[in-house]
C-alpha cells in the first residue's frame, strides 16, 4: 500500500471542492479521500485524475465535460468508501474510466451522455475477500444519439465474501445509432463467496446496437495444476491466475507504475486467504 | 534416478495401473508405447502428482526421494518435468512472467538466488531458439490462442527452461504435423545430457525415428507387458500390439 502511496504522491494535488480544467495538455492529479469534489473540463480541455480512497466515509464527485473534453478517471478504493460519481459528457467528449475495488466499498456511477458523438469506456475490477460485501453500480444514459459506451466490470470474490454488480444501459427515445456494451464477469474462489449480477438494458429508440453478458466461474483447476508442476506454489498459481483475469483492466489505469503496484497488492489480499 | 516398483493406481474407485514396475537411469531415454486406454497417460499423471489419481500400493523412488509423499510443485522443483498431452491456456498470464516465476521458485528450492532480469532474458532468447519458438509467443499469454504445433513447441521450450532431471513427455507428437513434429523431437534430443533422462509417453514410432530410445516398453492394462530395445517400436509399427496382446491376455 506504500508504494502507492508514494506514487500518488508525485502527481499535482487537486483543491477540496472545485476542480477547473482549461488546459489541452493533460496532466496526472490526484484527490485522496474526498468528501465533495466538483471537476469541470472546459471545451477542448484535457486531464488525467487518480482519485484514492483509504477511509471510511462518504464520497460525491460532480464532472462536467465540454464539448470535445478528454477525460481520463482512475477511482481506487482501500477503504470501506461509499462513494458516488455522476458524470456528464457533452459533445465528442473522450471518457476512460478505471475502477478498482480492493476494500468492502459501495461505488456508483451515473453517466449521462448528453452530447452528440461522445464516447464513455468502463473498466471495473473489485476484489472482495473475508467479509467484505463490494458493491459496483453503474447506469449509463444515452441521451442524445451518436454515442458509444463499453462497460467491463470483473468481480472476484473468496472466503465469505459478497461481490454485487449492477448495471443499467438507458437508451432515450430519440439516442439513435446508440452503440452500448456491457460485460460482467465474475470468479468465484470458494464455495461460500458469493456473487450476484445483474445486467440490464432499457432502450426506447430502435437503430441502436446494444449488448451485454454476464458469467460467474470459478478458478481452472487444470491451470491451478499445470503451473504447480511448473514448480509454482497452489498459492502462486491462483495469484498468477487472478492477476491474469483482472490484470488487462488494472493495468491500463493510466499512471504506469500504479497498475504493477495495485496488481501486487491485489496478490497480497489473495495470498493472505490462504494463510488465514 | 527413477524406481517405480508395484504402482497401482486408482481413479473414482478404477484401478487403472495395476502393479508397474520401471527403472530409469541418468543418461536413458525410455519410449512408453501401448493401446489407448492402458494407463500410459495414467502413469504420467501419478508420477507428477495429480491429485484425481489415488496410488493406492506401491513406492516411487526420484533422485533418492520418496516421491509419492511429495507436493506436485516439489516434485516439479526436484526436477520432475511433466510435458501436457493437452497444455493448458491461462489468460493474461505472460509466457515471460509465468517463466521468471517457474524458474525462480525451482531455483529457490535449490538454494540458488533468483536470476535478474537481464539473466532471465538471456536464457528465455536462448532457450526459445532450442525449439524455433518465435519471441512473439513468449511475450504473450500462456498458450492462449496458440495452435496445436505451437503449444508442443511451447511445452519443450519450458523444458529447456527449467532443465529438468526426468521430463516425462506425454504424447507430445500426437496433433503435430511432420515439420512441428521434426522441430519438437530435435529440442528433445539437443536437451538430453549423461545427467539426465526422458520418457517419451507415444502411440506412434515416428517421434522414435528422431528421439531414438534406449528403451521400449509397452503398457497393457495397467501393467508393462514387455521391455525391449528399439526395434520393438519398429516391430509394433509393423505388426501391432495384437501379438503381444493375445499372448497377455491367454
Amino acid at each position: 500500500m506504500d508504494r502507492i502511496f508514494e506514487i500518488v504522491g508525485d502527481l499535482r494535488k487537486v483543491g477540496p471542492e472545485v476542480f477547473r480544467v482549461e488546459s489541452p495538455v493533460p496532466q496526472p492529479c490526484v484527490s485522496v479521500d474526498p468528501e465533495h469534489l466538483r471537476v469541470e473540463l472546459a471545451p477542448g480541455a484535457a486531464t488525467h485524475l487518480v482519485v484514492l480512497h483509504t477511509e471510511r466515509n462518504t464520497s460525491t464527485l460532480d464532472v462536467e465535460l465540454g464539448e470535445g473534453a478528454q477525460f481520463e478517471f482512475t477511482e481506487l478504493f482501500l477503504g470501506e468508501t461509499f462513494a458516488e460519481v455522476r458524470l456528464s459528457q457533452g459533445a465528442r467528449s473522450r471518457c476512460r474510466m478505471t475502477v478498482v475495488e480492493l476494500s468492502a466499498a459501495n461505488a456508483s456511477y451515473r453517466i449521462d451522455l448528453n452530447g452528440a458523438d461522445a464516447e464513455n469506456e468502463l473498466g471495473g475490477v473489485f476484489l472482495a475477500m473475508g467479509h467484505d460485501h463490494c458493491v459496483v453500480k453503474l447506469h449509463t444514459a444515452h441521451n442524445v444519439p451518436d454515442c458509444r459506451s463499453n462497460s467491463c466490470i470483473k468481480g472476484v470474490a473468496g472466503d465469505e465474501a459478497v461481490g454485487e454488480f449492477s448495471g443499467l444501459v438507458y437508451v432515450a427515445p430519440d439516442a439513435q445509432r446508440t452503440d452500448a456494451r456491457q460485460q460482467s464477469r465474475n470468479v468465484l474462489l470458494s464455495d461460500t463467496a458469493r456473487i450476484e449480477t445483474m445486467p440490464q438494458l432499457e432502450i426506447y429508440a430502435d437503430d441502436v446496437k446494444c449488448s451485454h453478458g454476464a458469467t460467474v466461474g470459478q478458478m481452472d483447476a487444470d491451470a491451478i495444476l499445470y503451473m504447480r508442476q511448473r514448480g509454482l506454489s497452489e498459492t502462486q498459481a491462483r495469484q498468477l491466475q487472478i492477476e491474469g483475469f483482472v490484470g488487462d483492466i488494472v493495468r491500463r489505469c493510466g499512471v504506469e507504475p500504479l497498475g504493477e503496484a495495485l496488481l501486487s497488492l491485489a496478490s497480497e489480499r489473495l495470498g493472505r486467504q490462504d494463510k488465514e | 534416478m527413477l524406481s517405480v516398483k508395484n504402482l497401482h493406481a486408482t481413479v473414482e474407485g478404477k484401478e487403472i495401473l495395476r502393479g508397474i514396475d520401471l527403472e530409469v537411469k541418468a543418461g536413458e531415454v525410455h519410449a512408453i508405447m501401448g493401446p489407448n486406454g492402458s494407463g500410459k497417460s495414467t502413469l504420467a499423471s501419478v508420477l507428477a502428482g495429480n491429485e484425481k489419481f489415488t496410488v493406492t500400493e506401491g513406492s516411487v523412488e526420484f533422485l533418492g526421494h520418496e516421491l509419492l509423499t511429495m507436493s506436485i510443485e516439489d516434485r516439479a522443483r526436484l526436477g520432475l518435468f511433466l510435458g501436457f498431452q493437452y497444455p493448458v491456456e491461462i489468460p493474461g498470464v505472460t509466457m515471460a512472467n509465468f517463466m521468471k516465476l517457474a524458474v525462480n521458485e525451482q531455483r529457490k528450492y535449490r538454494g540458488e538466488e533468483p536470476l535478474s532480469a537481464a539473466e532471465f532474458l538471456r536464457l528465455m532468447k536462448e532457450k526459445s531458439a532450442v525449439v524455433e519458438l518465435s519471441s512473439k509467443l513468449t511475450s504473450r499469454a500462456v498458450n492462449e490462442g496458440f495452435s496445436g504445433g505451437e503449444k508442443k513447441k511451447n511445452e519443450i521450450f519450458q523444458m529447456a527452461m527449467l532443465d529438468p532431471k526426468l521430463a516425462i513427455l506425454d504424447e507430445t507428437d500426437s496433433g503435430l504435423d511432420i515439420d512441428a513434429l521434426r522441430i519438437v523431437a530435435t529440442g528433445v534430443t539437443k536437451l538430453h545430457r549423461s545427467d539426465n533422462a526422458t520418457v517419451v509417453i507415444t502411440h506412434y514410432q515416428r517421434l522414435l525415428d528422431y528421439i531414438v530410445p534406449d528403451v521400449v516398453h509397452v503398457l497393457y492394462k495397467g501393467r508393462i507387458i514387455y521391455t525391449g530395445d528399439k526395434t520393438l517400436a519398429l516391430k509394433l509399427e509393423k505388426e501391432g500390439y495384437d501379438w503381444l496382446i493375445n499372448e497377455y491376455d491367454k
